[in-house]
């Protein structure tokens, strides 16, 4: 058996390419040897814009030794030909690289592991799997739109009993059922037989009331919690609502905030004493909300 | 395991060998040149340029000294490894699909297509092993196949005989002196064609792949379907394993209907068959269309596959691998040391 001597050296850790303007002779390349064991190699070329290049390389050289049968350690001598002629000693990287690590173990429940990896993916396809659609005028296996009743029968349930799994398909017909039971339009104000529950328009007597005992509250730190909001303004009086509104992403205060209170009376006295209250680093402003145009 | 990646062709591969140290892979594609690669480590060795047409088959004498290939261009050309020099080239009526060395390596058989008029054959070719020699043009035996014609054929132990896979899922048995037909067998669902077979270390049985989706282990002396390892996609390559008593399947759907199926559906990996107990132990991900190709390494070290993707990834493979054992082998082995 002969032995071979293959020296491998670790990945270059940092080519640096520093670019120097003046083109004079090429400085002589270095090696020193660290102290650490590994060499740091400096070397000069021209790159094609004809700039001087300096190279330094830091490589570690590490021995491996394999014993292979003579005949394989001759092969590796052999000089290359064809389209390899021109090439180094060593893979090239046009023609080798290597693959990303691939974990291979042979098992026998090999399948089971696989399985494993695709139910996850498939979980959400497999929980609607099992949805089915039900009309709500026949409990048919249909959109309510496509009911075959839909004209002559009311729904079975009430509006707050609307599966889910319907989907949009069903909501104009929706309106319409709620209306005469004919499959025309009725704007909404007109729906249940034109009595406007409450919370039905923006604006309408709920909050008018409501803003004659609301504060608007101003220059609210980020960190501030609803909770924070309502332990300050319940020393005046009942506070019925706090609204502090918040960013949808970051869920932190967007610095501005509503508190309701039961009486006006104590509305204002707490507009009085919070304004210009020093609240995390940050004076509040509170004045009486404006009602909305 | 880090599989190594071999950039050696712009097109489909077509067939990979190792030699018989399993230290050089030599590898055909549907471009006009071989390419020699050192397996340790993806190095190119060189390439063989000669053919006109694309390049279908290549096989290693048993000494690493020659190679031969077959090509689209109708010729058999056989080339000195080290120099890269072609030494003699055949010429035939019609392509040549398949080329194998026999065991000692003083013959070599070719496959070729039936086109034109021409019914496939099976050829039979002296070689003389001493590479500055003058090899003979001499056609030694031609076995016509007159029903179906041979897709692949190798030589079974000490030359005695040669196995040949045809397009109509059968593998016949064919006297290597006389060229007289022995045995026939239905081994592969009709219309099945025999894309591959690949021997056992000892030429004893070999393993058959077909386009039915099973691969099958066939003993030599009676034809007999020793096992079977059934997949859900059409296979273009099998192999069986030294050391470890498993068999490596390469395959997937045809590379015409690629294109309309992702990655994923296409079943582009190399599975891991245990030979013995005819059950899936693994898969090897990697290549983006069917395999067209796989070869093992005769010390059973790794193993290479290659692509319609035009990749070869060679894989060594690590402990795992080696490790792996059935329940009952280990009880077994325990019970011989007792």
């Amino acid at each position: 058996m002969a032995t071979k001597t293959v020296a491998s050296n670790r990945p270059d850790w940092a080519d640096d390419d520093d670019l120097d303007d003046t083109v004079d002779a090429l400085p002589q390349g270095t090696t020193t040897t660290n102290k650490d064991g590994t060499k740091t190699i400096v070397s000069w070329r021209f790159n094609d814009e004809g700039k001087k290049v300096k190279t330094t390389r830091r490589i570690r050289f590490t021995t491996h030794t394999e014993k292979v049968n003579p005949r394989v350690a001759e092969r590796k001598q052999w000089s290359k030909f064809g389209l390899s002629a021109k090439d180094a000693a060593g893979p090239t990287s046009d023609t080798t690289s290597v693959g990303e690590n691939i974990i291979f173990r042979p098992s026998t429940n090999w399948r089971k592991d696989a399985k494993e990896e695709k139910t996850e993916a498939g979980s959400m396809k497999d929980k609607l799997k099992d949805k089915k659609v039900k009309c709500r005028i026949c409990n048919g296996e249909h959109f309510t739109a496509r009911c075959p009743f839909k004209d002559t029968m009311a729904p079975v349930g009430e509006e707050g009993s609307a599966d889910p799994a319907a989907g949009p398909a069903d909501a104009p017909e929706a309106a319409g059922g709620l209306g005469t039971g004919k499959s025309s339009y009725v704007p909404p104000h007109m729906r249940n037989g034109g009595n406007a529950s409450a919370g039905d328009r923006m604006g309408g007597g709920k909050y008018e009331r409501d803003d004659l005992a609301t504060l608007r509250v101003t220059n609210v730190s980020e960190m501030a919690e609803e909770q924070e909001l309502r332990d300050m303004f319940e020393r005046f009086g009942r506070v019925t609502r706090v609204f502090l509104a918040k960013d949808r992403e970051t869920g932190l205060a967007k610095g501005f905030a509503f508190i309701s209170f039961q009486e006006r009376t104590d509305a204002a006295k707490a507009c009085e004493k919070m304004d210009g209250y020093g609240f995390k680093h940050l004076i509040l402003r509170v004045e009486f909300a404006k009602k909305a145009a | 395991m880090r599989p190594i990646l071999l950039q050696g062709h712009e097109r489909a591969l077509t067939q990979i060998r190792y030699n018989r140290d399993g230290d050089l892979i030599f590898s055909t594609a549907k471009d006009q040149h071989i390419c020699a690669w050192f397996a340790h480590n993806g190095e190119r060795l060189g390439t063989y340029h000669g053919h006109q047409g694309a390049l279908w088959t290549v096989d290693v004498d048993p000494t690493s000294t020659m190679i031969a290939s077959g090509a689209a261009d109708n010729t058999v050309k056989l080339w000195d490894i080290q120099s890269g020099k072609c030494l003699k080239t055949w010429d035939f009526d019609t392509a040549v699909k398949r080329v194998e060395f026999s065991e000692d390596g003083s013959q070599l058989l070719a496959v070729t297509e039936k086109r034109m008029g021409f019914l496939g054959t099976i050829v039979v070719l002296d070689i003389n092993r001493d590479v500055n020699a003058e090899q003979s043009g001499e056609k030694v035996l031609v076995i016509t196949c007159e029903d179906a014609k041979a897709t692949v054929a190798g030589w079974s132990y000490m030359s005695k005989y040669i196995i040949a896979g045809h397009e109509d899922g059968s593998v016949s048995k064919y006297d290597a002196k006389s060229g007289e037909q022995l045995d026939n067998r239905q081994v592969h669902e009709p219309d099945a064609l025999v894309t591959d077979i690949q021997w056992s270390s000892d030429r004893t049985y070999f393993i058959t792949a077909s386009k039915d989706k099973s691969a099958k282990l066939v003993n030599v002396d009676d034809l007999e379907v020793m096992k079977t390892y059934t997949t859900d996609t059409p296979l273009n390559s099998a192999s069986i394993t030294p050391k470890k008593d498993f068999v490596i399947l390469g395959g997937g759907q045809a590379a015409m209907d690629v294109t309309t199926t992702s990655t994923r559906q296409g079943k582009f990996e190399a599975r891991f068959y245990h030979k013995i107990f005819e059950e899936e132990i693994g898969r090897v991900r990697g290549h983006f269309g069917p395999l067209n190709t796989v070869a093992v390494d005769p010390q059973g070290r790794g193993y290479a596959s290659g692509g319609e993707d035009g990749y070869v990834r060679v894989h060594q493979f690590d402990k795992g691998y080696f490790d792996f054992t059935y329940e009952v082998e280990r009880q077994a082995r325990a019970a011989q040391q007792m």
